[in-house]
């Protein structure tokens, strides 16, 4: 279980930053409200995805309920567990996958996943029973001693994925994790996110995707502009937007909520 | 039972760092190679220079007007030196700037009448400054000497005095410096100063890889997503690249050693002997010990900077600079008339560089060095404290 409620987080923008978010002179302030009360609430054995375009704030929100990034406001629970109190213990119950982790490519496929399983805290004897099982089931045995920065992209997913459950976490959490993967290792994602749904753990997904949302998602809330601008089942989403495509109808959102916003001024 | 975190970051981070070539090499190879290469590379090049120098036959012009010096004869017997007698003064100092000629001589035309009435003979020697130790120089003049010798003798005799009496003062010299202290001053200087760049070096590839690579390389934000303290990652890394600096001063002081018990064809006896008696393990452990603390000070500073910069590249070009900035203090140290002090002992660096001096010379203080290793460990520790904070701070580790 995922817990998130009025979500907030303001960055204070390099002159860089500033010039790439096009905020110039016109604008007050040189702080960004990436997130502005967002509240999400995602449940064991279903996968929740995080809709929005590029800079709606996903990332940020996904980076606060994994502890990388401390609200302003808000509360985050994480299997029970208090996340800004004990982001450690928190942390204990999540894995996290973003689309661009990457790995020690001086490690092998076997010490990267020791090094995570130490980390986490996990026995001998579990990590030798949850290796055996994931090497197995991904098809890593065959390249388990080979250094990471020698293997196929295919491979390193694999390990990718393998080192994101090694400490059997009940929440995980993808960050657009099948951005810059060709078809067929976004697939083995795609069979990941849905295998560990089946296993009854409780999935959190972003992506800009609408394909995506419409192979996975039992849940759905669309972010823009750091807020949440609809929170439901897929299936309440399709029925709202009537005769639209899903994709035209997540657009008309995107576009009425900016409609909204205009009318409000601007929020940097 | 798992190993501990911190137990497990530290083994990762030296496993990763001893598979880097990179680091390999600053840290082990560079230290082990450079003192004895350097060293031989340098006497041989000076050694065969000045043997050329010694060895060269000389081609000396000689112009005596009145042809009645003698000199001419007396060069001209020297080993080593031949003599051409000219008349053509004016052509001569062209002739040394092309080097057909080594030098020349110019005999006054009044010379045998000056010896004679017991005044100095004039000559003017000509000779072009050189780069080869003015060897050539030091042969003509030690020839003219015994030339002179010779006259002063004739004079001498001619005037039945015994040669002693134009001595009036006698100078009996006693240095009470030993040889270990003179030689700790001079070498005692450079040899500290060489331990701080390794100290730095072996430790900046690490600290650059580890926190600017990380980012660089997208595996920070994994890493942070463990279930494990920020502070406990700090201190893994931290350990391991101040363990770098650490080992790489450590195998410059043994190659340094190594070379010195092999005694290394090529070095001069006497510095080897120098650094034998300097090289005592007493005197290893406490350099040692100022060199941990610093190390520690090195490791924190340059992880902040590390984790500060975007990219690997952004880090070098921070880091590069600070190494001019480091070595500064450790340059003073060389410079005569600094001396450890209640005040240098304070001052970072310096005071490493300043109490192995003192070590290798032997003229310690020991309550100065207790100074010494206190402000080293109290800084070390401030860093490290400064260091955990900056890892804390999101502005810092996500600044992209």
């Amino acid at each position: 279980m995922i817990t998130a409620e009025h979500l907030a987080k303001r960055f204070t923008l390099s002159r860089q930053q500033r010039r790439t978010l096009g905020v110039d002179g016109r604008q007050p302030g040189r702080e960004l409200q990436a997130v502005d009360d967002l509240s999400l609430r995602c449940r064991p054995g279903r996968i929740f995805a995080l809709l929005g375009p590029n800079g709606a704030g996903k990332t940020t929100a996904l980076r606060m309920i994994a502890t990388l990034l401390r609200p302003d406001a808000g509360r985050i629970e994480i299997a029970g567990i208090d996340a800004l109190k004990d982001p450690v213990a928190a942390r204990r119950k999540l894995g996290f996958l973003t689309g661009s982790t990457r790995l020690y490519e001086r490690l092998t496929a076997e010490e990267t996943l020791r090094y995570y399983a130490d980390l986490a805290g996990v026995s001998a004897a579990d990590y030798r029973r949850r290796r055996d099982a994931l090497f197995a089931s991904l098809g890593i045995d065959a390249f388990a001693d080979r250094r990471v920065g020698k293997l196929s992209t295919g491979m390193q997913q694999k390990v990718s994925i393998a080192r994101t459950i090694i400490h059997d976490p009940e929440v995980i959490v993808f960050d657009e994790a099948t951005s810059g993967l060709d078809v067929i290792a976004a697939r083995a994602i795609i069979q990941f996110i849905r295998k560990c749904r089946d296993d009854g753990k409780t999935v959190l997904f972003s992506t800009h995707i609408m394909s995506e949302v419409t192979l996975l998602a039992d849940d759905l809330a669309i972010v823009h502009g750091g807020r949440t601008i609809f929170d439901g089942t897929l299936a309440e989403f399709t029925a709202a937007s009537g005769e639209r495509s899903l994709e035209e109808a997540f657009i008309h959102r995107i576009e009425a909520s900016e409609a909204t916003s205009a009318a409000g001024g601007p929020r940097t | 039972m798992s190993r501990s975190p911190f137990v497990a970051v530290v083994r990762k981070e030296l496993t990763d760092t001893l598979r880097d070539r990179r680091t390999l090499i600053a840290m082990v190879v560079v230290p082990l190679l450079l003192f004895p290469v350097l060293t031989i590379a340098a006497a041989r090049i000076t050694g065969s220079r000045a043997q050329e120098a010694r060895d060269k036959q000389l081609h000396i012009a000689i112009a005596d007007p009145m042809n009645d010096s003698g000199l001419a004869d007396r060069l001209g017997a020297a080993p080593g030196i031949r003599v051409e007698r000219t008349r053509d003064v004016s052509a001569l100092p062209a002739r040394i700037a092309s080097e057909e000629l080594d030098a020349a001589i110019v005999i006054d035309p009044t010379f045998r009448r000056d010896v004679a009435a017991l005044r100095p003979g004039g000559l003017t020697l000509m000779f072009k400054s050189s780069d080869d130790f003015d060897i050539p120089k030091r042969r003509v003049l030690a020839a003219i000497a015994g030339f002179e010798q010779e006259l002063l003798n004739q004079r001498f005799a001619d005037l039945k005095l015994d040669p002693q009496v134009v001595h009036a003062v006698r100078v009996n010299e006693h240095d009470i410096a030993q040889a270990r202290e003179i030689l700790g001053k001079v070498i005692g200087g450079l040899l500290p100063y060489m331990f701080i760049i390794f100290c730095f070096t072996g430790s900046m590839y690490p600290a650059i890889d580890l926190a600017a690579g990380e980012k660089e390389r997208g595996t920070l934000e994994t890493l942070l997503t463990a279930p494990v303290r920020r502070r406990t990652l700090v201190l893994g890394k931290f350990t391991v690249v101040a363990l770098a600096g650490l080992v790489s001063a450590v195998i410059a002081m043994f190659s340094l050693y190594v070379s010195v018990a092999q005694g290394v064809e090529g070095i001069p006896p006497e510095l080897l002997a120098a650094v034998a008696q300097v090289l005592e393990p007493a005197t290893i452990a406490v350099v040692l010990a100022l060199l941990l603390p610093l190390s520690m000070f090195f490791a924190a500073l340059l992880l902040m900077l590390s984790v500060y910069a975007r990219s690997y590249k952004e880090a070098m070009s921070i880091i590069s600079p600070l190494m001019i900035v480091v070595l500064f203090p450790a340059m003073i140290a060389l410079l005569p008339g600094s001396e450890l002090s209640l005040a240098t002992a304070l001052i970072p660096i310096l005071n490493v560089s300043l109490a192995t001096r003192e070590l290798i010379a032997g003229t310690a203080e020991p309550g100065l060095i207790a100074l010494v290793f206190a402000s080293l460990v109290a800084l070390a520790a401030a860093s490290l404290w400064a260091c955990t904070r900056w890892f804390a701070r999101e502005d810092i580790v996500f600044r992209s």
